[in-house]
């Protein structure tokens, strides 16, 4: 009889834990979305957007009435928009008054001179990658001044969307 | 080699033979279809709305004596008004150099400064539901140029030139699903881009050294290839490439640097007489001088002042015809263009019979420009005279018929953009239906 209750008793301790479903543990990832830098600027500035913004940006402050008119006037003249607003911020970085930093600027904290550079003409900190460029393409070009880096960028397609 | 394959490769080569463009002597390629039969073609709108009565019947003397033969003298109340030109550039007046169409007409649509603009510029009548705040809806004499050219030409041989801003920048590309910017013209307005409130924001830029304008180069190549738009798909207007935007800008400087030298504004010796319309075709003339462009359409307005003034509408009148020898004078002295150009000067329409209650202190009384657009005009003829225009081509003696004046009505706006296509032979190329078929032109009597 003991034999047999042993056995009912080997027969339920095997079954109750022999048995047990082995825990799956799943590993992942938050979800991230992947998308361009600038990717969410989908929207064309408007002509007067452009001209209103690129003056803030270099001086500081609003655009008169009188120099806007002025320069409305310049872009219905010609067909070539691009043409003319390469020459308008050519004209703005020509000006007295505009605000670039210095060179000393770029040749001292060169990631501090890009970051701000990319807060002010694109509204958003450049990637990693983009750091990267910036510090190889400054340490090559050891002349350039900034506002040639500010030209380049506002006259770029990005900044022309937001 | 089997015989299936030697048979496919000769008919590869038989065909490339004629698609292949022929490269002529002249080093010019061009598509084996579709001959020239001049390398350049300027059209100037003569508008503003000008009547037949005042320019080709000389109702008030001849006031076009550049253009139109004919001793008659300007008519003694006006006479004294008339400002003091210099004498004509050209040895005889243009007419003799081509060929007169003395009843032009412009058929259909309102008779309207844009309309008019519109209808001469795109070889196709509009209604008067016509926006002004948009391109025009079929595609322009420049889309067709360029797209059906072989090979593809640049905005740089294509300009167009306009005397004044409003709806006009407009008329450069059309929306036309199959064209637009990509095709457009090179538009410039000289008058407003090289004025002093112009002046004051684009005249003084900022000059990069070479290695500096490389650098920025490289930095937008960067820049714009991380980004994923692109500001000049279409929304940047007619695009030139990086090096014609360099020879762009350099004319631009040029010429806010001739504008302010006295003697250039001056250069035809007209002094005080100049006005808005002498001046494009001063500016128009340089852009030929530069580019020696293989179109390019150019108008003047000034005459509209006959809303208000007939008096001061005579006088414009010559100046215009002042200028438009000057057009002509610049473009025979200029080596590539002598004598491989065709002019076509033409109204966009005329202006009323009947005046209107504004007088001048002259006496004269004032002329609109409402044609009716009922076929019948209203039970009155007297009211289709605002449709009633000339046309005037004149180009090399082996290409334009010399001398000839056309006193019947022939010939009608529409046929201007097909007579360009065909002198720049490209008339072919353009799809079916979507202008007036050249073959049945009545333009075709200007040429040989």
């Amino acid at each position: 009889m003991k034999i047999i209750l042993k056995i009912f008793i080997s027969i339920f301790l095997i079954s109750a834990f022999a048995c047990i479903k082995e825990k799956k543990y799943q590993y992942d990832v938050n979800p991230v979305s992947v998308g361009q830098q600038g990717g969410e600027k989908n929207n064309r500035k408007s002509t007067t957007e452009f001209i209103s913004i690129a003056y803030a940006d270099l001086f500081g402050t609003n655009i008169p009435q009188s120099k806007l008119v002025n320069l409305s006037v310049a872009y219905s003249s010609f067909g070539d928009l691009k043409v003319i607003e390469e020459r308008i911020i050519k004209n703005f970085l020509n000006d007295s008054n505009v605000v670039v930093p210095p060179l000393p600027s770029i040749n001292g904290d060169t990631a501090l001179f890009i970051v701000n550079s990319y807060k002010k003409f694109y509204n958003r900190e450049p990637n990693e990658f983009e750091k990267h460029y910036w510090k190889e393409f400054i340490r090559t070009h050891f002349t350039i001044t900034p506002a040639t880096i500010y030209y380049a960028m506002m006259t770029s397609d990005e900044y022309r969307f937001y | 080699m089997k015989r299936r394959d030697f048979l496919k490769k000769t008919a590869f080569a038989t065909a490339g033979a004629f698609v292949a463009p022929y490269i002529l002597p002249s080093g010019r390629l061009f598509a084996a279809t579709g001959a020239r039969r001049v390398n350049h073609v300027v059209f100037c709108l003569y508008a503003g709305g000008v009547r037949n009565l005042e320019s080709v019947h000389m109702n008030d003397g001849n006031l076009m004596t550049n253009i139109l033969s004919g001793n008659f003298p300007v008519s003694s109340d006006i006479a004294g008004a008339m400002e003091s030109l210099p004498s004509s550039p050209l040895s005889q007046p243009l007419q003799t150099f081509g060929t007169l169409f003395k009843e032009f007409r412009y058929y259909n649509g309102p008779t309207g400064h844009y309309n008019g603009h519109t209808v001469a510029l795109t070889g196709n009548y509009v209604e008067v539901d016509l926006n002004i705040r948009e391109h025009p809806r079929n595609p322009t004499v420049f889309e067709y140029y360029r797209k059906h050219n072989s090979p593809q030409q640049s905005a740089m041989n294509c300009w167009w030139v306009a005397n004044t801003l409003g709806p006009y920048p407009a008329l450069n590309y059309s929306q036309s699903g199959d064209y637009g910017p990509a095709y457009g013209a090179n538009f410039i307005s000289p008058t407003s881009l090289i004025s002093p409130q112009v002046y004051d924001v684009l005249g003084n830029p900022r000059l990069f050294p070479s290695a500096e304008e490389a650098a920025v180069s490289n930095i937008q190549e960067f820049v714009n290839g991380i980004f994923n738009h692109s500001y000049t798909d279409g929304s940047a207007g007619v695009v030139n490439t990086a090096s014609d935007s360099a020879l762009l800008q350099q004319f631009i400087t040029e010429l806010y640097t001739k504008a302010q030298n006295t003697s250039f504004l001056n250069s035809w010796g007209a002094g005080t007489a100049m006005n808005n319309d002498m001046y494009n075709i001063l500016f128009a003339n340089e852009i030929i001088k530069t580019f020696k462009p293989e179109l390019l359409v150019v108008n003047m307005q000034d005459v509209d002042i006959c809303h208000f003034k007939y008096t001061e509408y005579a006088n414009n009148l010559r100046k215009a015809d002042y200028a438009v020898a000057q057009l002509w004078n610049t473009i025979q002295q200029t080596p590539g263009m002598a004598n491989d150009t065709v002019l076509i000067v033409a109204p966009e329409h005329g202006r009323n019979f009947y005046a209107n209650t504004s007088v001048d202190v002259y006496g004269r009384r004032a002329l609109d420009h409402t044609a009716p657009t009922d076929p019948n005009f209203n039970g009155d003829p007297n009211l289709q005279i605002a449709r009633e225009i000339f046309c005037l081509v004149v180009g090399p003696s082996n290409v334009v018929v010399q001398g000839q004046v056309i006193n019947t009505i022939m010939g009608e706006s529409t046929e201007i953009v097909p007579a360009i296509a065909n002198m720049l032979g490209f008339d072919n190329a353009i799809p079916g239906g979507k202008i007036k078929d050249w073959t049945s032109c009545q333009l075709k009597a200007a040429f040989l």
